[in-house]
């Protein structure tokens, strides 16, 4: 019969609290008693009693400790510490090899992390730099007709004034009109590139863009009044001051003269709009219109301090209904009640001016934004990395316990207590960390420009300037010391000194359960990055190999063509007699890229409650067969047919939309044509088929083609010799003699632009991978190293028994392959969930296919093999001899 | 005359250990006790006053004997010190001194 316990609970509350020279007088007497219960009353009750009798001695004289029972305190004294440093000194001189990995990897993820670290907190910086950021929102229109839905990031001429007259609570309402980049003539010398957006006076009352020279309140309320940023005042005008100098901007055959009244510093790198020149809207005739069915005005409102910029967007349905309402009556013949019940809708949301970085989705943006998103991923990357490698730290320390076992033993012998340990081995780590934390210092400044480069930015380490890098590095380290160094501390300062010096220690296999599962959750972050990495270049490879409907190879764009004047009509008849060019349209519209303001209202006649927004595009006759687009049904323009200027070429997303489907060809269109809701009638002559001219991020939608004289040269080249091609171009275009240079851009090219930001994520995100998995095989490889050495002599008697070298290698890879294949197994789902997100971004996107996360587990299987059996290797071809004569 | 004050229950856990004389153990007093007084008494109470009185010097104690049915563990047996033998001696003075001033009929007669 089993002896009659008291309940394990109690007796182990009972030594938890009771104090540990009471213990055994308190314990006997409650064990006597319960004996004698049992046999008087049964187990039960004695039981019962036991658990109430401990209970009864929680009372001060039991819970008292002697002096001598409690803790020691940890004296921290200098020569206690001296010898401390010291001995980690040694430590890491003796054992080289694993502190160079522990240090290695401790640094790069170290400095990834600040490196994140900085990006992260640019981003989040985005417009703070202005004064009046808090109190700055950006108004947009949103609409809803016909099922197209329309985010504009700009709004109409007059809406600022109305704003600003119609409601008290906007201080301040200023507007952007951005120019693109015009020519710059000053004197006789010309310059591009340079960004121009005409702004009312006010704008730098509402942005705080500090001016060098000049008055910012006054600079621009006059017409053809310039303000330049200093780098340009410097590159126009030399040492010159360059007040009340006049340059000219040219487009098309526009020459304008602006007098420059100002220079400013430059706008910061983390702002939403960078513009090098800043003309005055009074120069922009259409700045005054009062017509609300016109965009082009970035509006900007300064709201009172603490107002909640809620209240104001819930009062603009009204503008909507008394400002634009009327004017939409006039254009369509249709009340905007009418409007609305057709299930379309408009209206107008304001933006926060710090939230634009991470809003910018809409159409006509100033920059491209960013993407909350991508700060999350990147900080949980951070996150890890540093994790990874204090895992490092971690297995490393406690796989190599037992060669401090001994010294724990002593140490504890000689009157160490455990607390005092534990903190030696945390100076340890913390020296560690130390050490690598001055090799991140010596990386960052050389990993930071690599980084600028993948992912666009301007960041600078700032040691001085940036307030939250000193504290970020010293935050990093100490953290990260703390959280690698406690567990090994702990781990190494528990062992017992009898069992320790006695020489039984068994090292090898404490924690290995711990380590098992470390290295299986360094291997699951690896291997969801590498899914990470393959999808997104994936995506990007189909992207860029995605039929679009026309052919993008060889197909070169001269924009600025319109220089040449009526001599672009003869370089076209050159062009189309160069055995090497296959066609030549005429036309600025290009399948890529940000689409100009070329929107138009339009439905099917006789139905206006159709309307619908469309992209319209001004093409020659011999667009489409340039293009290599095809034609799903009907003709193309002729240049023989004169009606054809009342034709018009529709695509396939159009012809569905107005329900016509196949049968389009003959029915009509009506568009309208101009601000005033000036309307033209069209006859459908031909559908062609749908080709993309947004990004895939987008469906194709309704698009429109009108014959229309244009400007611009689109050029389909066949040949081998594309140089050879581009010279000779050059040399007809210097011949007609204009001051506009040679200029052509490839379609391919702008194609690929359209996917800048996300060739920047998988450039970031594989090179994260790759240091990922690099610090998880610096651990892998310390790891496999010990094993090794731990079984130096039970491979020597496997070697002298017979075994081969490929069943030792085999023998010492199999633990570690498990854990990677543990980790393959974890990591597929996660990778699975985080993917498929990432994909809902593309309306045209790839299937997450079994083999990718098939390849990604046995790319990191084969890197662990390769990290692995070198150490394998190495010792199943070492000589049994030497390895068994040290007995 | 100022003694070390001696609360009742302590009086009687004093009185049973010298009662008990060389055997004086938590258990053992508790039981003695019990046996007085017909009332539960428990063992945390005991070792409670044990540690009050050793604390005042009346008792003093030596570990013991492991018996079986303690899972092996040692008893602490106390004795009674020269100070908790006077203690308790005035205890009975003053009573005994109070007794004999009790007239016979200040107290109502009643039967056990």
């Amino acid at each position: 019969m089993k002896p009659t316990v008291p309940p394990r609970w109690a007796e182990r509350l009972l030594t938890w609290f009771c104090a540990p020279h009471l213990l055994e007088e308190v314990q006997g007497d409650l064990h006597e008693r319960f004996q004698r219960r049992v046999a008087l009353a049964g187990e039960r009750v004695a039981r019962r009693q036991y658990a109430v009798e401990v209970l009864g001695f929680l009372r001060l004289f039991a819970l008292k400790r002697r002096p001598d029972e409690l803790f020691k305190p940890i004296s921290i004294n200098s020569l206690m510490l001296r010898n401390y440093f010291k001995i980690a000194g040694r430590n890491l001189i003796r054992h080289r090899a694993f502190s160079v990995l522990n240090i290695a990897g401790l640094a790069l993820g170290m400095a990834t992390s600040l490196i994140i670290l900085l990006f992260v907190q640019d981003e989040l910086s985005y417009d703070r730099f202005n004064e009046k950021a808090d109190r700055i929102v950006r108004i947009v229109f949103k609409a809803n007709i016909n099922g197209g839905k329309i985010n504009e990031a700009f709004v109409m001429p007059p809406t600022a004034q109305v704003l600003r007259n119609d409601y008290p609570e906007v201080q301040q309402a200023t507007r952007l009109r951005n120019f693109g980049t015009p020519r710059v003539a000053v004197g006789n010398q010309f310059f591009v590139g340079d960004k121009l957006a005409y702004v009312d006076a006010n704008f730098f009352e509402v942005f705080t863009i500090p001016f060098l020279k000049g008055n910012p309140k006054t600079a621009l309320i006059q017409p053809n009044c310039v303000v330049i940023s200093s780098e340009l005042a410097q590159r126009y005008f030399g040492t010159e001051n360059p007040i009340g100098n006049v340059l000219y901007f040219k487009k098309g055959s526009d020459k304008l003269p602006f007098r420059v009244t100002g220079v400013f510093d430059k706008i910061p790198s983390n702002a939403h709009f960078h513009f090098d020149l800043f003309g005055s809207m009074a120069s922009d005739t259409e700045a005054a219109s009062t017509s609300w069915l016109t965009s082009n005005y970035f509006t900007y409102l300064v709201l009172p301090e603490g107002y909640d910029y809620k209240q104001l967007e819930a009062k603009l349905p009204n503008m909507v209904e008394t400002h634009m309402g009327p004017q939409i009556l006039q254009a369509m013949g249709m009340s905007l009640a009418q409007f609305r019940t057709k299930g379309n809708q408009l209206g107008f949301q304001l933006q926060r001016l710090t939230d634009i970085h991470f809003n910018s989705n809409g159409s006509n943006e100033l920059e491209a934004g960013s993407d909350l998103k991508y700060v999350y991923i990147f900080s949980a990357i951070a996150v890890f990395m540093l994790l990874i490698a204090c895992i490092n730290f971690i297995n490393l320390s406690t796989a190599g316990a037992s060669k401090r076992a001994r010294e724990v033993g002593v140490r504890k012998v000689l009157g160490s207590a455990k607390l005092e340990l534990v903190g030696q081995f945390l100076v340890e780590s913390l020296l560690l960390t130390s050490i690598a934390l001055v090799l991140t210092v010596g990386l960052l400044p050389l990993a930071l420009p690599i980084f600028n480069d993948l992912a666009g930015k301007q960041l600078s380490l700032g040691l001085t300037t940036n307030p939250l890098i000193l504290p970020g590095l010293l935050g990093v380290g100490l953290v990260v010391g703390l959280l690698a160094g406690i567990y090994p501390a702990f781990f190494l300062s528990s062992f017992k000194p009898v069992v320790v010096l006695k020489g039984r220690f068994a090292g090898s296999r404490n924690g290995f359960g711990l380590r098992s599962g470390l290295v299986i959750f360094q291997f699951s972050i690896s291997i969801c990055l590498i899914v990470g990495t393959i999808t997104v270049y994936r995506q990007l490879a189909y992207i860029q190999h995605k039929k679009l409907g026309y052919d993008k190879e060889q197909l070169l764009v001269l924009e600025n063509s319109w220089a040449l004047g009526k001599n672009e009509a003869v370089l076209r008849e050159q062009l189309l007699n160069d055995a090497r060019v296959v066609n030549v349209t005429t036309s600025p519209y290009k399948p890529a890229g940000p689409t100009d303001s070329n929107n138009s209202l339009a439905y099917p006649e006789g139905n206006d409650a159709q309307l619908m927004r469309t992209l319209q595009y001004g093409i020659d006759d011999r667009y489409i067969p340039t293009m290599g687009m095809e034609m799903a049904a009907g003709r193309n323009f002729s240049e023989k047919l004169t009606t054809d200027s009342s034709g018009i070429i529709i695509n396939e997303a159009a012809a569905n939309a107005f329900g016509w489907g196949k049968n389009a060809v003959g029915h009509n269109v009506t568009r309208v044509v101009d601000n005033d809701g000036t309307k033209k009638v069209y006859r459908v002559i031909g559908v062609v088929k749908d080709f993309h001219f947004k990004s895939l991020h987008e469906s194709i939608t309704p698009l429109l083609m009108v014959y229309e004289r244009n400007w611009g040269l689109i050029v389909k080249v066949k040949t081998t010799d594309m140089a050879g091609f581009l010279a000779s171009l050059k040399t007809q275009w210097t011949q007609f003699g204009v001051e506009e240079p040679f200029t052509y851009a490839f379609m391919d090219e702008l194609v690929d632009k359209t996917y800048q930001s996300e060739q920047k994520v998988g450039v970031i995100l594989n090179s994260f991978a790759l240091l990922t998995i690099f610090i998880a095989c610096l651990g892998l490889f310390g790891l496999a190293t010990f094993t090794a050495e731990q079984r130096t002599k039970e491979i020597g008697v496997r070697k002298v028994l017979g075994a081969s070298v490929a069943s030792i290698v085999g023998l010492l890879s199999k633990d570690f392959l498990k854990l990677v294949l543990v980790a393959m197994v974890l990591a597929a789902p996660i990778a699975w969930y985080a993917m498929n997100q990432w994909l809902q971004d593309f309306a045209y996107k790839i299937d997450l296919e079994w083999w990718v996360f098939a390849l990604a587990g046995l790319l990191a299987l084969l890197i662990a093999l390769l990290t692995v059996s070198f150490q394998a290797i190495k010792a199943a071809l070492m000589n049994p001899v030497k390895s068994l004569r040290s007995e | 005359m100022r003694r070390t004050y001696l609360g009742e229950f302590e009086e009687l856990v004093l009185l049973t250990v010298a009662v008990l004389h060389e055997s004086a153990y938590g258990v053992a007093i508790a039981d003695g006790l019990e046996q007085q007084t017909a009332r539960s008494v428990s063992l945390s109470a005991v070792h409670a006053a044990l540690h009050r009185l050793q604390e005042k010097g009346m008792l003093s104690s030596r570990l013991g004997e492991a018996t079986a049915e303690r899972g092996g563990r040692r008893k602490r047996l106390f004795t009674v010190t020269a100070l908790g033998s006077r203690t308790l001696h005035e205890v009975r003075q003053v009573r005994e001194q109070l007794w004999a001033s009790v007239s016979p009929q200040a107290l109502p007669t009643f039967s056990v």
